[in-house]
């Protein structure tokens, strides 16, 4: 039987090397054949337009010209700003709050914990039809949040959120981080669940206070998830659209215009330049793959 | 001294979290309170219930077919979910347990395809769709999203954590690659398939654009469409909208809390 | 491995067998309809297929509805990808986006001036739908405008209906501004993401964001600019509206009975009376532009109409059905008024009954009337292709102009936007 056992596992081992690749190619093979299909094609044919000009369905090869054209425009420059703004301001507070969350959430001595759980992971589940009503109305002029602010003397004059390119700004990124702040925090809290119990019990041992636990123990454990989430979440806020569809249609003064809705609005409202959305559609594929390149780089000299 | 101060971070850590789920759950209630009232009052900003609550629903049921359309998102669902998972934690898998420079690189451009806005792509998958006769069909609906990028990247990240000894020593004893994935990698895993499952159902439950372009008759709407399309006549019965999007949400909380414990109450000893 | 290829392959046989389903359901005889809003579009729908279906037993409609966005979604998608698979056999579509479909997908929609009259229809409403001689639409509902206000509120600040009637917009804001001080209810409810108010403004001018030959009209144009400047004025006077956001803050602002007037096109009537104020609204006639030649009280916002799709199977039917009822029938034209406040635009209809009839909600006026006049007198405009581009570059200088900015600037910006856009 031993024998038996230290002769496969000879046979085995020679036999690994090929045998794994074998299955590293099998495994993925239902993905790419799927994504081969529905995903290069179109992908491929995107970037086949984004050389063409014209509109709607009479174009002709046009070269570089949406490319320049992009320069020239403003409307689409706002919108780059716009979702720069958002990027920048909004991933981080997100991914701190949830991180804060989850490691609140962890400590098995907390009470209620599921109660925390699910309503703080609710609003990813609430229906983009309904939260958005419901902001546009909190936010409204003589809404929720300007009386309650007035009430506790927070100001004398009721601001008029949607009405004002900042505080418009404002309400999309308390929207976004209210949305997706307990999804992130979801992917944190089963990362952590695979840290076992008994490193942390060692450390405590040893005297480790728990914000040092949380920082040397936890925050490097979950470095692949939180890059995940990072990545994830710079593409989501560069294709930003539910919100600033719903919610504020771009305004006002298209302060918050994002890329997206550009892409759409080029689409599917005015006189139709699929080329030109296909080539805007490609800033953030470039965009994406610098930052994501960026992020992955940080987040390399850590791994093994 | 450190007690006093150990209570209030503790203090503290309530007030906060009880806060944030204040926040997070005060639309809710408002949702739940919009369906017990009338669409004049809903506009005016009533908090607190009313009594129309039969009459939106016998309303929401007249005006569509709620079971029809419930049928069809649950079917999409549960399907697109379950081969979602089978297919893109497969490959997840893979691509870390399977390490290889050609892999790698395919992997590289797998995730760039993820940055592709998908109104970027919808008319050529459209079109794509046409030639295979599958317009206005749920088959054309699954196809494009069981593959998922998102997933694949999830599960390679997560599977990190998964120790190696385990599959070596699964390997002394024998256990061919498809066994290991089957009955050692996913029972390892729960907790990450937990996660998975919420995240892909309720991104197929709310999805939106795709059913929206490819569905044309009303036997094969969704939820979300139905929704949507409640809530924007000139003068939207808000009352009726609330219900229907209760209706929406109920699914994905339940999902939610099925399992929920699942993923957080403890593989102790699960590793060993 | 087997398990789940086992699973995959049922679900995707159970998937092609709901599929063959639902392909199999679009019969012979059977005309889909896509429409937005089924108390209102799919309703008057419904009314004519009853009509048809009398006469012609063997006829069915299908009438499926989208939200009002969806539908332009999803048309211009389909469209867009060239294959007509699946389009329905009647659309309904907005007027204003009318000649971007037109001419953007050259050959989709089948012309219908061989079978239809449109002597017998508005004149506007004709010229929108028509490239190159031919005309692809059976007009729908009008968005012919009018001023809706507080009968009571008024009355209460000193005016009268008679005071509302032939006045321009400086006096409209002289009235607005006595109104707020006498009663506190702000006159109007405006939302600065939104352009529709200035088109009003130019079509009542018979002028429009381009030429007759579609160059912006824009820079250097006298009529935009009285219309900017005109809004710009309203905008400064702060204290005559409540800023809203959105739809639901928008109509919210007068069903509730805070804002005192709207100045906004006929199909508004339905929603104005679910407020449940009867007797206590008047609807006067729009205010014309001040000191402009050719400026009238009439004006258009918003309207749409059935369009044939050019693929559809069931074309002779569904032209045969629009001809039959939407082209000829007087009395169907009745019937949806009243059911659905559905203003159509075929001038025959307007010697009916309903149309004569005075409505008590507002305190016994003969409304239809009203609008049935203003109705022949909207000035026909080219509304091009561009539109929606237009808009957009607008609504983007509506704030600066509401803090008093300077109207060349906005028009300067404006006409920078627009160039940039349409090339």
């Amino acid at each position: 039987m031993i024998l038996g056992r230290i002769l496969g596992g000879a046979m085995a081992k020679s036999r690994i090397g090929r045998a794994e690749q074998r299955n590293g190619w099998l495994f993925i093979a239902p993905t790419l054949v799927l994504l081969g299909l529905f995903m290069v094609y179109p992908i491929v044919w995107s970037l086949w337009m984004s050389f063409q000009t014209g509109r709607g369905m009479n174009h002709s090869f046009g070269g570089f010209t949406n490319i320049i054209r992009l320069t020239q425009d403003p409307v689409f420059l706002r919108a780059l700003t716009n979702t720069g703004i958002f990027l920048v301001v909004q991933v981080p507070i997100m991914i701190v709050l949830a991180l804060l969350f989850a490691a609140a959430l962890n400590n098995p001595k907390l009470r209620f914990r599921g109660f925390f759980r699910t309503a703080i992971f609710l609003p990813c589940v609430t229906s983009l039809v309904a939260y958005s009503i419901l902001f546009k109305s909190m936010f409204a002029s003589d809404g929720v949040i300007n009386d309650l602010a007035i009430m506790l003397h927070l100001m004398d004059a009721p601001i008029s959120w949607l009405g004002d390119p900042f505080w418009a700004r404002t309400v999309i990124i308390l929207a976004i981080t209210w949305r997706w702040t307990g999804y992130n925090m979801i992917f944190y809290l089963a990362a952590m669940q695979n840290i076992d119990k008994s490193i942390y019990e060692a450390a405590r041992i040893d005297g480790v206070p728990g914000w040092a636990r949380f920082r040397y123990i936890t925050l490097p454990m979950l470095k692949p998830v939180i890059l995940f989430t990072t990545v994830i979440s710079t593409i989501g806020t560069l294709q930003l659209f539910d919100e600033v569809n719903n919610i504020t249609t771009g305004g006002p003064s298209d302060s918050t215009l994002t890329l997206s809705l550009y892409i759409y609005n080029l689409t599917f409202k005015f006189m139709p330049s699929l080329g030109y959305a296909a080539t805007v559609s490609y800033v953030i594929v470039i965009l994406v793959a610098v930052l994501s390149f960026l992020q992955f780089l940080v987040a390399k000299d850590r791994k093994a | 001294m450190s007690r006093v101060f150990a209570q209030a971070r503790s203090g503290l850590v309530y007030a906060g979290l009880s806060l944030a789920a204040f926040v997070s759950i005060f639309p809710f209630f408002w949702m739940l309170v919009g369906t017990t009232n009338t669409a004049p009052d809903i506009i005016k900003g009533k908090i607190t219930f009313g009594s129309a609550l039969f009459d939106n629903i016998t309303n929401l049921f007249a005006q569509v077919d709620m079971v029809q359309v419930f049928w069809n998102s649950t079917f999409l669902a549960i399907v697109g979910t379950v081969l979602t998972l089978a297919i893109s934690s497969l490959a997840g898998y893979a691509f870390e347990m399977f390490p290889s420079k050609t892999r790698e690189r395919v992997f590289a451009v797998l995730l760039l395809t993820l940055s592709i806005p998908f109104a970027a792509i919808m008319v050529p998958l459209f079109v794509m769709m046409a030639k295979l006769t599958l317009i206005n069909t749920f088959t054309a609906i699954l196809l494009p999203s069981i593959a998922s990028v998102f997933i694949i990247f999830y599960f390679r990240q997560a599977t990190k954590a998964f120790p190696h000894e385990l599959r070596d020593a699964a390997k002394i004893d024998g256990l061919k690659e498809w066994q290991i994935f089957l009955y050692i990698y996913l029972p390892v895993m729960r907790s990450t398939y937990a996660a998975a499952i919420i995240i892909v159902f309720m991104a197929n439950w709310n999805n939106y654009l795709w059913p929206l372009i490819v569905l044309q008759t009303n036997e094969n709407k969704t939820l979300t469409l139905v929704v949507s399309s409640l809530a924007s006549s000139y003068y939207p019965d808000y009352g009726v909208v609330m219900v229907a999007t209760v209706l929406a949400t109920l699914p994905t909380i339940i999902v939610f809390f099925l399992l929920q414990r699942r993923f957080v109450e403890g593989l102790t000893g699960s590793v060993k | 491995m087997n398990q789940m290829l086992i699973r995959a392959r049922k679900s995707v046989f159970l998937a092609t067998g709901i599929s063959l389903l639902a392909m199999t359901s679009a019969l012979a005889g059977e005309v889909t309809v896509w429409s937005w809003d089924p108390n209102f579009n799919g309703a008057t729908m419904k009314e004519a297929a009853a009509r048809y279906s009398a006469s012609h037993p063997d006829m069915t409609i299908n009438l499926v509805d989208f939200a009002k966005a969806d539908l332009e979604q999803k048309l211009q998608a389909q469209l867009a990808s060239g294959t007509t698979e699946g389009l329905p056999d009647i659309v309904l579509i907005e007027d204003y986006g009318a000649q971007k479909y037109l001419l953007s997908f050259p050959g989709a929609f089948e012309p219908l001036n061989g079978k239809i009259d449109y002597s017998g229809f508005a004149p506007y409403k004709v010229e929108l739908a028509t490239v190159d001689g031919n005309t692809y639409s059976m007009p729908f509902d009008s968005g012919v405008t009018g001023l809706f206000y507080r009968s009571d509120i008024l009355a209460e600040a000193g005016y009268t209906a008679a005071d509302l009637q032939d006045i321009d917009w400086d006096q409209f804001i002289e009235i607005a501004k006595v109104v707020k001080e006498k009663t506190g209810h702000p006159m109007l409810g405006i939302d600065l993401n939104d352009a529709g108010a200035v088109r009003i403004l130019l079509q009542s001018m018979g002028a429009w964001y381009f030429t007759p030959d579609g160059q912006p009209a824009i820079a250097g144009d006298a009529k935009f600019k009285a219309a900017l400047s005109t809004y710009a004025k309203l905008l400064q006077a702060k204290e005559i509206y409540k800023p809203v956001s959105g739809w639901t803050e928008y109509t919210g602002g007068f069903v509730s009975g805070e804002v005192a007037s709207v100045f906004t096109g006929v199909w508004m009537t339905a929603t104005i009376k679910a407020a449940n104020m009867s007797g206590q609204w008047g609807v006067a006639p729009l205010p014309k532009m001040p000191g402009v030649e050719g400026a009238t009280h009439a004006s258009n916002l918003g309207g749409s109409s059935w369009y044939v799709l050019s693929s559809s199977a069931e074309k002779d039917e569904a032209v045969d059905f629009l001809a039959e009822v939407w082209g000829k029938d007087a009395d169907f034209y009745q019937k949806i008024l009243v059911d659905q406040g559905a203003l159509g635009s075929y001038l025959a209809a307007r010697e009916g009954e309903a149309y004569k009839a005075s409505d008590a909600y507002f305190g016994g006026q003969a409304v239809w009337q009203s609008f049935s006049d203003w109705l022949a007198a909207v000035p026909a405009v080219n509304y091009g292709i561009f539109t929606n581009e237009v808009d957009a570059a607008v609504a983007a200088q509506l704030p600066a102009l509401a803090e008093g900015g300077s109207v060349d600037d906005a028009i300067a910006a404006i006409d920078a936007q627009v160039r940039a856009q349409i090339q």
